[in-house]
């Protein structure tokens, strides 16, 4: 079974890059100036032993190590040292919805806006369709998505008054976000299908396709488009890690609650363990995104194999 | 890309009419004048009908000057404030002062005393002259006051600029910000900041991803996908983190006195924690060439007709390599700015008074609310990056079309 | 790879494709609240014990009641448009009786204040037992309060039961090491009382490299034993239906038994022959002072009585500020901390109960029916809303998603200055600069002048905050009521080049590069750069900013790994005090490493001072001296800044920033129409003129300045 072999390996190898994301995670941050309990108003320095006493501070830097990488192969992430109702794990339950509903969309967006462009702009290569999507592609790419998140706001907010200015909680407030978040990724992925769709409608086998009498449409569709889903595939690893990183910013614009704003929030007051359970998260994340494309890859494309991809 | 169909092909068939000798001659002479079209020329060639790819080059270049040439030009100062007068003010043709000339001129008269002495003095009480004179120029000359820590390249520009325009200055063509400095002013020294962060994060990381990806390739093996696997645990580690770290350890007291007593300022260091992130992708692109180009018959070809190893480094691997490295060079750039910008915006980019396009970008978005958009603020800045970006990657695009061999012909 | 995998892949990958999306789609939908406000930040914890800011205020003060509350004392704002807000009853039925020496508060609790009822929990009146317990948490060592202090400083011995040391011969309360739950400080575990007759210390370990100071002597303390007399409990004891009732009072005048306990007892040392045989040592969690030493008691139900260490006139405020109130004793030992703070569990006795939670969210509270006003509160549903970009906030404010933005973007204050329904009013905040003065050149008082003297601190007001702050020429901010502050010089570019001259570095010749420190803020970058502007142009001084994020600007500012930094100070209590003992030598928050006797001897003075204009007096001398040596650069006093909905009534403009939810009530026919951004134009309210209000107490508010 080279299918189970294949996903044996991988699950070798991400327990592995887990072990590392957390070892140099966890020796980065503590290295970093500055603890979680720090303050403007001094705390008393017995109230300040007693806080870090709680949370095990007061013990060697390798102990601490060592008993939280044992809770976290429990998948016990710990107390968060900032939120202080709430243990890690609920914030992840919490937060890892709002955001996989965000990536979920912006890819959905990002796929079927960039494709459609990518396979107009083949088809009609040349024509005004070509090189407007081609622009916009490229101003996609081009603009930092914040910029876009302001501009838009504007625009669909402000003049045109069809979206809510920020918050979550009901489809029109999704909207906006994950458009901005498609944006680059869209433009992307339209100009990978444009290049992969020119490469193949000039191969033979679509010349034959044409000779059997297909129609446009059908060749397109059928035959053209197969091979132009190529580099896409292999786009979407990146595209998912790039996801993630640009939903830190989107979720900070549009006030939602999803992981990205935890992330940074978490990052920045030195909340080592919410930060350190995001990060383990991503990582989980961009691991297996990763390793469902190259699936996906070998099952598309019948000269890859999978011990290869291992 | 394959580099094996880069190798010069005769261009037409032989006519059965010939006789053996004409064709040889034909053939050498054919080959003689083929043989001058190298890469790089027929690259070149290519890239010249594609008018979007040549439009961007000359938009980078005309940046890259303007942004070099910065301090010649007759631009308003980027951090002198007016809090009274010029606060917000839209895009204008009103004529601006600068008082360049009077600023200088009484500097001078204020020096002049010390001029005298240093001209009679001698010994201790020379060097000693000396050093007041020097500490003068450095605190009280305009230009100290006007900008914010000129090098010697920039003052030169600024004396430049005082004799060519005098005290004529442009006015605010792009308006003025919240603390009354002029935006074109501040793009411009902005720029210098972000293609520099841009260029040198690029260099840094094609250092590394260069050396890196190249070992692994050509070591192969076992080391070879350790070194792979490695790039992949990296790929998953979250960037941020690095960031936020490599800034603040930098950033520390001791260290930092230690990285000012070597010249070394905040920016150079963001340079290369940006590079130290950017590195991965270079490195993979950089094994892959090196693993194929190893293997691949015109390699083994140019060996077998005699060729020197040196040769077949310079004349066949190298060029190769370089194809795709500039590639992604053109492509990694933007991304960079991108990620600066991106650190502004999280409050982390380059500290004030130096600015860079993303900080200006960041304030820029600050002041677009329902109740008043300052569009100048943030219009001029975002099109200068956009526009860069998007210069950028269709340099980019053309550059990869055109040394791409597929594309031969075409 | 068999065949059939690959023709069900695509319609595999469409098909989960659309579940996701599908399932990405729904949202669990809330119905719309009655009033929603943007709260600026997350709050962090909704337990009393443990808040710790403004954010946290706003909440707390919906969900909990203490034993008094500010609350407006008139409807009619004063001529600054400022209405005075004064400590009421709240829990207690009126305000405390105060003894003769100003010492002894006595409370007397409402009966009909009662709690929540969650999940079979609550619903019975809140007694004084539940203060008493609740302080008592809030003092805990394993509770590791914050805000502690806001008690500690206050209350008769209170400080060394927060600190958890004990000296030979305190009456101690030892609990033993039998808690339910190890993790959870409560429910405890038996506690036995007595005389603490002598601690056996073990020889203090050798410096291990690996461990820092402050971890070898906690792990050296583990190892002392306690000899304790035990003390027997008094026969008679138990009030019945006392909260407080498991721990029997005990008979302090008889004689014990003497005991040895231990937190550590297989390392500890055995005590010496001298007691007699104590038997095993026994192993304990804490030795504490005993509770009943602290000037906190229940004389019944009904009636609390506080025993100060000193006359502290602003008490009153510290009884209304959250540290202080009360939470339900059966709730927090059901659950255990946090787990008692979450919707479905927590008990509260404020208007409002925690209803729903999503974090950097939204809280919602809903209108708590036991409330013993509850037919006065208008509001039924209310939505907190954790928004923290000020831009974001105010487009939402702007749409109609928020009624009250508690915070706009500073950039756009002129222009919404004039609208009515933006209201600002001063704030007892002053805006300063750390100066390191332990650093060359900033160790020269000249050179700190002409620093200060450079600053066009009007200008910072006028052109860069311009919402109505006030330039700074002291530390402490008008209001403080009897208080004249003693003032540092104005804006004098002269006098501040003569100065710079004087101290050797004329025309800023040979003057070391100065930084300025900032945490990330665009108003600090803004006011750091005119700063850094300013004093480059008039002094000709090198200037840098530095910008760290909030962590690292703490850790700077504390191990004076500075220049010069941005700094606030938000008073604790309405009193010059709160703002000068910082200063003194090696004070938690001097950080500028500035020292000086005279100053020092000044502020213990008037610690002890009984008269108060004499108080006053000494206090202003204190500020005398720090305003010519100046360690630090006082440059403007805040504002407070809020943009209300026009249709919503009670919300009251005051020094405290301070707006209790429960007196908000909706306009009944604007409520439901928000009103068009640009409708409102500016238009004074007519307002009688009335005294200006002689004394406006403030709470302790957040730490982090805005």
């Amino acid at each position: 079974m080279p299918l189970l072999v294949f996903l044996l390996k991988r699950l070798g190898w991400m327990l592995l890059t887990l072990w590392v994301v957390y070892t140099v995670s966890f020796f980065l941050m503590r290295s970093v100036p500055g603890g979680p309990f720090d303050s403007e108003k001094q705390i008393p320095e017995p109230i300040r032993r007693n806080i870090e006493a709680r949370y095990r501070f007061d013990r060697p830097l390798i102990e601490q190590y060592g008993r939280h990488l044992w809770d976290t192969l429990h998948l016990d992430f710990g107390p968060s040292y900032k939120l202080e109702d709430y243990t890690v794990n609920e914030i992840l339950a919490e937060g890892f919805p709002v955001s996989a509903s965000l990536g979920i969309f912006a890819l959905t967006f990002a796929l079927t806006l960039g494709m459609t462009a990518g396979v107009v702009s083949a088809v009609r290569r040349q024509s005004v369709f070509d090189f407007s999507f081609m622009a916009l592609a490229t101003l996609g790419v081009a603009v930092p998505n914040f910029v876009l998140a302001s501009l838009s706001v504007v625009l669909f907010v402000f003049v045109l008054g069809w979206l809510p200015a920020a918050g979550w909680g009901s489809l029109q407030q999704i909207v906006l976000p994950a458009l901005c978040l498609a944006a680059p990724f869209a433009g992307y992925i339209a100009r990978l299908t444009r290049t992969g769709m020119l490469e193949v409608l000039n191969q033979d086998y679509i010349r034959t396709a044409y000779a059997k009498g297909l129609s446009q449409r059908r060749v397109v569709l059928r035959h053209a488009l197969r091979g132009a889903v190529l580099p896409v595939v292999s786009y979407l690893g990146p595209a998912t890690a790039g996801i993630l990183t640009g939903s830190l910013v989107l979720e900070r614009i549009f006030f939602l609650p999803g992981m990205g704003s935890h992330f940074i929030e978490a990052a920045l007051q030195r909340d080592y363990t919410l930060a350190m359970g995001t990060v383990l998260v991503y990582t989980l994340l961009l691991f297996t995104m990763n390793t469902l494309v190259d699936l996906a890859y070998c099952i598309v494309d019948p000269r890859v194999r999978l011990e290869q991809q291992a | 890309m394959t580099a094996s169909q880069s190798q010069p092909q005769p261009a037409s068939n032989p006519t059965a009419a010939e006789s053996d000798e004409q064709r040889y001659e034909r053939l050498l002479a054919e080959a003689s004048t083929i043989r001058g079209v190298s890469l790089w020329q027929d690259a070149w060639r290519r890239l010249r009908r594609n008018w979007m790819a040549i439009g961007s080059l000359a938009l980078l270049i005309a940046m890259a000057l303007t942004v070099l040439l910065t301090p010649a030009l007759p631009l308003q100062s980027p951090i002198l404030t007016d809090l009274d007068h010029r606060q917000f003010e839209p895009p204008n043709t009103r004529p601006a002062r600068l008082d360049l000339r009077q600023r200088l001129a009484e500097f001078e008269s204020d020096v002049r005393p010390l001029r005298e002495q240093l001209r009679t003095a001698s010994g201790a009480e020379l060097t000693e002259l000396r050093k007041q004179l020097s500490a003068r120029y450095a605190v009280e000359h305009p230009f100290q006051k006007l900008w914010h820590k000129p090098d010697w390249l920039s003052r030169q520009l600024l004396t430049l600029r005082v004799a060519l325009f005098g005290d004529w200055c442009i006015p605010s063509l792009c308006g003025t910000d919240q603390l009354g400095r002029d935006m074109l002013a501040r793009i411009c020294w902005g720029g210098r900041v972000s293609l520099v962060v841009g260029i040198v994060a690029t260099l840094v990381s094609l250092v590394i991803g260069v050396s890196y990806g190249a070992t692994a390739g050509y070591l192969g093996g076992l080391a070879d996908s350790l070194m792979m696997r490695i790039v992949d645990v990296l790929y998953s580690v979250p960037f941020i983190f690095v960031v936020i770290f490599l800034i603040t350890i930098l950033g520390q007291g001791d260290i930092k006195a230690w990285l000012d007593r070597h010249g070394i300022n905040q920016i150079t260091i963001f340079y290369f924690v940006i590079g130290a992130i950017y590195w991965l992708t270079m490195s993979r692109v950089v094994r892959g060439q090196v693993i194929s180009l190893k293997n691949e018959q015109f390699v083994e070809a140019a060996r077998t007709i005699g060729a020197s190893s040196r040769r077949i480094i310079f004349r066949h691997l190298i060029p190769n390599v370089m194809g795709v490295v500039i590639v992604y060079l053109t492509l990694t750039i933007p991304a960079v700015m991108m990620f600066e910008a991106f650190l502004s915006f999280l409050g982390l980019g380059v500290s004030p008074p130096d600015v860079s396009w993303g900080l200006l970008v960041n304030d820029g978005i600050q002041v677009i609310t329902r109740v008043r958009i300052y569009w100048w603020l943030v219009l001029f800045p975002g099109l200068t990056l956009a526009l860069t970006l998007f210069a950028l990657n269709f340099l980019g695009d053309g550059l990869r079309d055109a040394l791409d061999p597929k594309m031969k012909n075409r | 790879m068999p065949p059939w995998i690959r023709r069900v892949f695509p319609y595999a990958v469409l098909a989960s494709g659309l579940a996701a999306v599908a399932w990405a789609a729904f949202f669990g939908t809330l119905p719309p609240a009655d009033f929603t406000f943007s709260n600026g930040d997350e709050v962090q914890t909704v337990d009393p014990a443990k808040a710790t800011g403004q954010p946290e205020n706003r909440v707390l003060n919906g969900l909990f009641e203490g034993l008094l509350t500010n609350m407006p004392t008139t409807d009619q704002p004063d001529e600054q448009r400022l209405v005075p807000m004064e400590p009421q009853p709240a829990v207690a039925e009126s305000l405390p009786e105060i003894s003769e020496d100003g010492r002894v508060y006595t409370f007397k609790l409402r009966p009909s204040a009662r709690w929540s009822e969650n999940n079979g929990l609550g619903g019975r009146p809140v007694t004084a037992d539940d203060f008493v317990w609740s302080w008592r948490r809030t003092l805990h060592p394993d509770t590791a309060s914050k805000y502690a202090y806001q008690l500690s400083t206050y209350l008769e011995n209170a400080d060394k039961y927060n600190t958890g040391l004990v000296e030979e011969g305190d009456r101690v309360e030892v609990e033993l090491a039998d808690r339910p739950d190890p993790i959870q400080p409560f429910p405890r575990g038996t506690i036995v009382r007595g005389t603490l007759r002598r601690i056996v210390r073990p020889p203090a370990p050798a410096a291990d490299p690996a461990e820092t100071l402050e971890q070898r002597e906690t792990q050296w303390r583990r190892r002392w034993t306690y000899v304790v007399e035990i003390k027997p409990v008094l026969p008679d004891a138990g009030q019945g239906g006392r909260v407080e009732t498991h721990e029997s009072p005990v008979d302090w005048a008889a004689e014990g038994n003497l005991r040895a306990f231990s937190q550590d007892p297989e390392q500890a040392e055995q005590p010496g022959a001298e007691f007699g045989s104590l038997g095993a040592i026994q192993p304990c969690v804490h030795v504490l002072l005993d509770f009943g030493q602290v000037g906190v008691r229940a004389e019944d139900e009904r009636t609390l009585i506080v025993t100060l260490r000193n006359r502290t006139p602003y008490f009153n405020s510290l009884a209304a500020f959250y540290t202080l109130f009360p939470v339900h004793r059966e709730c927090v030992e059901k659950y255990g901390t946090p787990r008692w703070t979450k919707p479905e569990n927590i008990v509260s006795n404020g208007p409002f109960q925690l209803q729903f939670r999503r974090i950097r969210d939204r809280i919602r509270m809903v209108k708590n029916p036991h409330y013993w006003n509850a037919d006065q509160v208008a509001l039924n549903v209310i939505d907190v809303l954790a928004v923290k970009s000020h831009t974001t906030g105010l487009s939402m404010y702007l749409e109609g998603q928020l009624d009250w933005a508690s915070n706009v973007p500073k950039l756009m204050i002129p222009e919404l200055l004039p609208r009515d329904d933006f209201i600002t009013a001063p704030a007892l905040i002053t805006y300063f600069y750390r100066v390191n003065v332990t650093r060359p050149p900033l160790d020269n008082v000249l050179v700190r002048r002409a620093l200060n003297l450079a600053i066009d601190k009007r200008q910072i007001c006028e052109r860069v905050t311009k919402a109505g702050e006030r330039p700074a020429s002291s530390l402490v901010p008008p209001g403080m009521a009897g208080y004249e502050a003693a003032l540092c010089g104005q804006f004098d570019i002269a006098e501040a080049r003569r100065l710079l001259a004087e101290a050797g570095y004329p025309g800023g010749r040979g003057l070391p590069k100065v930084e300025i420190l900032y945490n990330t803020d665009d108003n600090h970058r803004a006011i750091a750069e005119v700063i850094g502007q300013m004093w480059k142009e008039h002094l000709g001084i090198d200037v840098e900013l530095k910008n760290v994020e909030w962590g690292n600007y703490l850790d700077r500012q504390r191990e004076l790994d500075y220049s010069v930094s941005r700094a606030g100070w938000i008073g604790d209590y309405p009193d010059p005090n709160t703002f000068l003992d910082m200063f003194v030598t090696g004070g938690g928050q001097n950080q500028t490493g500035w020292s000086h006797p005279g100053y020092d001897a000044l502020i213990a003075q008037a610690a002890a001072e009984p008269d108060p204009e004499q108080r006053m007096r000494q206090l202003h001398e204190a500020e005398r001296i720090l305003m010519d040596e100046l360690p630090i650069l006082p440059i403007y006093y805040y504002v407070s800044i809020n943009m209300v909905k026009p249709y919503v009534r009670g919300f009251s403009a005051n020094i405290l920033d301070t707006h209790p939810l429960h007196i908000l009530r909706l306009d009944g026919n604007a409520a439901s129409a928000s009103l068009p951004a640009e409708a409102a134009s500016p238009s004074e309210p007519a307002s009688p003129a009335e005294p200006p209000s002689s004394f406006v107490p403030a709470v302790p508010a957040e730490t982090d300045t805005p």
